[in-house]
């Protein structure tokens, strides 16, 4: 068995995962990727979920080894933050031609690294295979490790070749390149008792910057973010926190995991999205801390921040009650967690009529049940033609979903929101959750949803009859 | 120094060079005897309050910036829509030359145009001679089918009769005794461009309908099947009177476009020059009165037109411009009404494409604040659609609108939750409007080319459609009416709004964190 495969096996076996644990050897042997049907619509690849992954740390250089494809699709597509360096943005691929297809491509790879190094000499470069170049035969492990001893810098591999396997596996693998070759390798300047990581945060529309400020209220340091808004330093010594925080559930579960294991780094999975779910945020952060030895008064401090965040939110829902109430939502989302955001929508009054649980573990699953009761409409993978029905049969007033079903929802002629990576509104904690409610105010009282539903007069046979009447037919009249 | 023989520099470089940004500073001081820098900030600062809103606002006389044009420009733009008509404007020469340059400015196509060019004496003595001899030479020099004789103030303060004067250069011989030529009396201290565009083709019409200025007969209306069609005082002319001819074509509509300057507007480059080409021939203007119905796209730009002709026996409607889903409905329903054509599922897909355009981004439009200017129709069509489309038209403002309009618009918000904070501002002009975008701050600014001097002082950007367009090359060849105009104007919009938020987060290692390929 070659080294990726072994590195698939090992992340499908995920012992942190619930899914996992319920299963049989064999059948933890098989994967837990479910085989993506030929013909049917899927999501993105393997390399896909790892560019994703690892793009948000900013001062690499993220060099895509492949044919231009790769990176030409993929180029600076997520709406991920930066404090600083711009270099995650710039497009690098070693762009390879036929005769590199022929001849092997770890040669121009090499030499893309030095060129790299030469020109902008960044803290670090991540190179990522594809599948062409994993079919070629290029080990760019190899190519990496000889890069990384020649010019004295870390060259990272990727190993994350399109065809192994989902996007979803892809995140995970990305984790992987990061526990092998990056997390542990440095150690910063200074420590406290309060440093945490936070994990699986993007940082998509500047989230991490609007739950921040209330952990520096706190007093707590994000030592490191794996991945939004980082560094390649802060990942590098980031084994050093006292905690951690598992944002998004399933895409890098392996890294903290791994990191409790090698570097008694004890985690909780938490969400920034919601009230309920921000502020049990806050205590888990505090509670861990606590546990790991920082001052009592700690937990104190972040219940009063809770209950001021918590008080004046409710007070900035006032106005949007009414408009809100019973409003019926369709929730489908990738990467967000379901659970988290039905409980953010009902507290203020909407109903979840449906949500999607394509990515969601057991645990999540069970979350939902308790929130939207043992009925809850889960749907496990719904294709645009069922969405589009759903929608078209007004079983939900307004769809919150990533930016691909948006067109599905204008074409059933239904308001829609944009809750996924391509938004540009952050919805993260306490002012993210009043900034999603005001955006779902907006787009379901935006004027174009009633001239969407609306036919076009001319087929419209009762405004015939309002501009003449008397002009009724019988079976109208006797209708009316 | 830095302009030399060997190196000119040209304006863009010249002025920004040491010796005379130096030379400048000195000059300033030394003897312009300046007010000091703080002085000047200061009142800078002070047009920008309410307080100076309000004695802004308290002007009786002077007009400052007027968002309006005078009759005669409105009167050679109706007239060119005809068949090889010459424009002849009864009057001083300069004013023909604006004219001209006026519109090839926006049109980017030569502009036809002559004038009787009277003089001091001619003043004094009264313009029938200017006008013999300029009926005379236009006819010979430039063969024109048709001349439509307007005026400039200069033959209207004296009271020149055009009926009279054209009278009597045919009985000296000027042009032939049946040669036509239409008149309107368009003086520019009456009204606007649009109230020119109304007076010339109201002449032109009656000259065709009503006998001629007494030479012929007046014809007897055979009603037919066809509808006229007017277009108003339109920047948009060459685009629109192809769309709309177009929808016409498809719903199969017979039609007559009343004053079709599509082409004369547009034409190719090919080596030969067309001093007129295309336009409403002389035979379809004065068969236009057999039409069982007409059509106007501008109420305020055929104020006296519409009543003539529906004196005439047609059935007559008017619209405001029409923009957007509801409006081209209104529009194209009233055409299937009149004509019994059915709206064809070409259409129905056109108008399906624009919901869908409109739903899609609808977001970024949603609750953004817009000044609009304009003449008084477009006015109404443009805010009518920025309600459509969620926005909020919170200034409105036609120089050249009455209190009619001003009402008109009101009703219109009125009946708008997102017409609630919105005003209408009729009779003003684009100072007020600056002392507006101070005080009451918007997102965008959407008027002619003379909004950016607005752009300039007030940083409001400014989203360019109406007329003219001087700045920005081509957009009179794109229609902003049928559902196809519609997504063209959304476009100009939404162009707009990405291009500020790129613009907001541009700058490197700064705000470009926000600099996002996806919006």
């Amino acid at each position: 068995m070659d080294a990726l495969s072994k590195k698939v096996q090992e992340v499908f076996d995920e012992p942190a995962c619930g899914k996992n644990q319920g299963k049989s050897e064999k059948e933890r042997k098989k994967g837990c990727t479910k085989q993506l049907q030929p013909g049917a619509a899927a999501g993105g690849c393997a390399f896909d979920g790892a560019k994703i992954a690892l793009q948000p740390i900013t001062d690499v250089a993220h060099l895509v080894h492949g044919p231009i494809a790769c990176e030409g699709n993929s180029w600076d597509n997520r709406g991920a933050k930066s404090s600083g360096s711009r270099l995650y943005r710039t497009g690098f691929t070693t762009d390879i031609n036929e005769l590199d297809v022929v001849y092997g491509g770890e040669k121009r790879l090499y030499k893309s690294v030095k060129e790299i190094i030469d020109k902008y000499d960044p803290p670090a470069i991540f190179v990522y295979q594809t599948c062409v170049t994993a079919l070629i035969g290029d080990d760019i492990e190899a190519v990496c490790k000889a890069a990384s001893q020649k010019f004295g810098k870390p060259v990272i591999p990727v190993n994350a070749p399109g065809f192994v396997g989902s996007k979803n596996l892809g995140n995970k693998l990305a984790g992987e390149a990061l526990l092998d070759h990056v997390i542990g390798t440095q150690e910063p300047d200074y420590l406290t008792p309060y440093d945490i990581n936070i994990i699986g945060e993007y940082n998509l529309a500047g989230e991490l910057w609007q739950v921040k400020p209330l952990l520096d209220e706190m007093g707590v340091r994000i030592l490191s973010c794996i991945s939004g808004d980082a560094k390649y330093r802060e990942v590098a010594y980031s084994h050093r926190a006292k905690a951690a925080m598992m944002v998004c559930s399933k895409a890098m579960i392996n890294i903290a995991r791994k990191m409790e294991e090698r570097y008694e780094i004890p985690f909780f999975e938490g969400s920034f999205y919601g009230i309920t779910d921000m502020s049990d945020s806050l205590r888990q952060i505090a509670k861990l801390l606590v546990d790991k030895g920082a001052p009592d008064e700690l937990l104190a401090r972040t219940e009063r921040i809770i209950a001021r965040e918590e008080a004046r939110f409710w007070q900035r829902m006032e106005p949007f009650k009414d408009r809100l109430k019973g409003i019926k939502v369709l929730l489908i989302t990738g990467g967000v967690k379901s659970w988290s955001v039905v409980a953010a929508l009902q507290e203020v009054g909407m109903e979840i009529v449906g949500t999607s649980v394509k990515k969601s573990t057991l645990e999540d699953k069970q979350k939902i049940k308790e929130l939207m009761g043992e009925d809850a409409h889960m749907i496990e993978d719904m294709t645009p033609r069922e969405m589009y029905k759903m929608l078209k049969d007004a079983q939900a007033d307004i769809m919150l979903s990533g930016g691909r079903s948006q067109f599905v929802a204008l074409k059933a002629k239904m308001p829609w929101l944009d809750i996924n990576q391509e938004r540009h509104h952050a919805y993260a904690g306490y002012e993210g959750m009043v900034k999603l409610v005001e955006e779902i105010d907006n787009s379901l009282h935006n004027p174009v949803w009633e001239q969407v539903r609306k036919p076009a007069p001319w087929d419209n046979p009762f405004l015939e009859v309002m501009a003449a009447p008397g002009s009724l037919s019988p079976a109208l009249e006797a209708a009316a | 120094m830095s302009q030399s023989a060997e190196k000119v520099l040209d304006h863009f470089d010249l002025f920004r060079q040491p010796e005379y940004v130096e030379m400048f500073e000195d000059k300033k001081s030394n003897f312009e005897a300046p007010h000091p820098q703080e002085k000047v900030t200061g009142i800078v600062e002070w047009t920008k309050t309410w307080e100076y809103r309000e004695k802004n606002f308290a002007r009786e006389a002077l007009t400052v910036n007027p968002a309006k044009a005078c009759q005669p420009l409105g009167a050679v733009f109706a007239a060119v829509g005809f068949e090889s008509t010459l424009p002849f404007v009864h009057g001083s020469q300069g004013c023909v030359a604006y004219y001209r340059s006026h519109f090839s400015r926006h049109f980017k196509e030569p502009s036809s145009c002559v004038s009787s060019s009277m003089t001091e004496d001619a003043a004094v003595f009264g313009g029938l001679n200017n006008m013999i001899d300029g009926l005379a030479n236009a006819y010979n020099m430039y063969k024109p089918k048709m001349i439509a004789v307007s005026t400039t103030c200069m033959a209207e303060v004296i009271g020149d009769d055009l009926n009279a004067f054209i009278k009597t250069s045919k009985e000296k011989g000027s042009v032939p005794a049946e040669f036509d030529v239409p008149f309107a009396h368009t003086p520019a201290f009456v009204g606007s461009h649009i109230t020119g565009y109304d007076n010339a083709l109201k002449g032109i019409l009656t000259h065709f309908w009503d006998g001629k200025a007494g030479t012929t007969e007046a014809l007897v209306r055979q009603p037919n099947d066809k509808i006229n069609f007017i277009g108003g005082f339109d920047g948009y002319t060459v685009g629109n009177l192809r769309e709309v001819k177009r929808i016409f074509d498809l719903m199969g509509v017979s039609y007559t476009i009343l004053g079709d300057n599509s082409e004369v507007w547009d034409t190719p480059a090919d080596g030969e020059f067309r001093m007129y080409d295309g336009g409403t021939t002389l035979e379809e203007a004065a068969n236009a009165v057999h039409a069982k119905a007409t059509v106007s796209m501008q109420e305020y730009c055929t104020e006296k037109t519409l009543p003539m002709i529906a004196e005439h026996g047609h059935e007559v409607a008017a619209f405001n411009h029409p923009v957007g889903v509801e409006a081209t409905d209104k529009f194209l329903m009233e055409v299937s009404r009149l004509t019994g054509k059915a709206i064809p599922e070409a259409l129905a897909k056109e108008r399906g494409r624009l919901v869908d355009a409109i739903a899609d981004s609808s977001a970024h439009i949603h609750g953004k604040k817009f000044a609009l200017y304009g003449d008084p129709d477009m006015c109404l069509g443009l805010a009518a659609f920025l309600l459509e489309l969620g926005a909020e038209p919170t200034h409105i403002l036609a120089t050249n609108g009455n209190k009619e309009w001003g009402a008109k618009v009101q009703a219109m918000l009125d009946a708008s939750p997102f017409g609630k904070n919105c005003h209408v501002y009729p009779g003003k002009d684009l100072w007020h409007m600056r002392s507006l975008l101070y005080t009451e701050p918007v997102d965008f600014l959407i008027g002619n080319t003379y909004g950016k001097y607005l752009q300039r002082d007030t940083g409001t950007p400014l989203i360019r459609i109406g007329f003219p367009i001087f700045d920005r090359h081509h957009h009179h060849r794109y229609p902003v009416w049928g559902y196809q105009g519609g997504l063209n104007v959304l476009v100009w919009i939404l162009d707009k709004i990405f291009e500020e938020i790129d613009r907001n987060t541009i700058v490197p290692a700064k705000t470009d964190y926000s600099f996002d390929i996806i919006r």
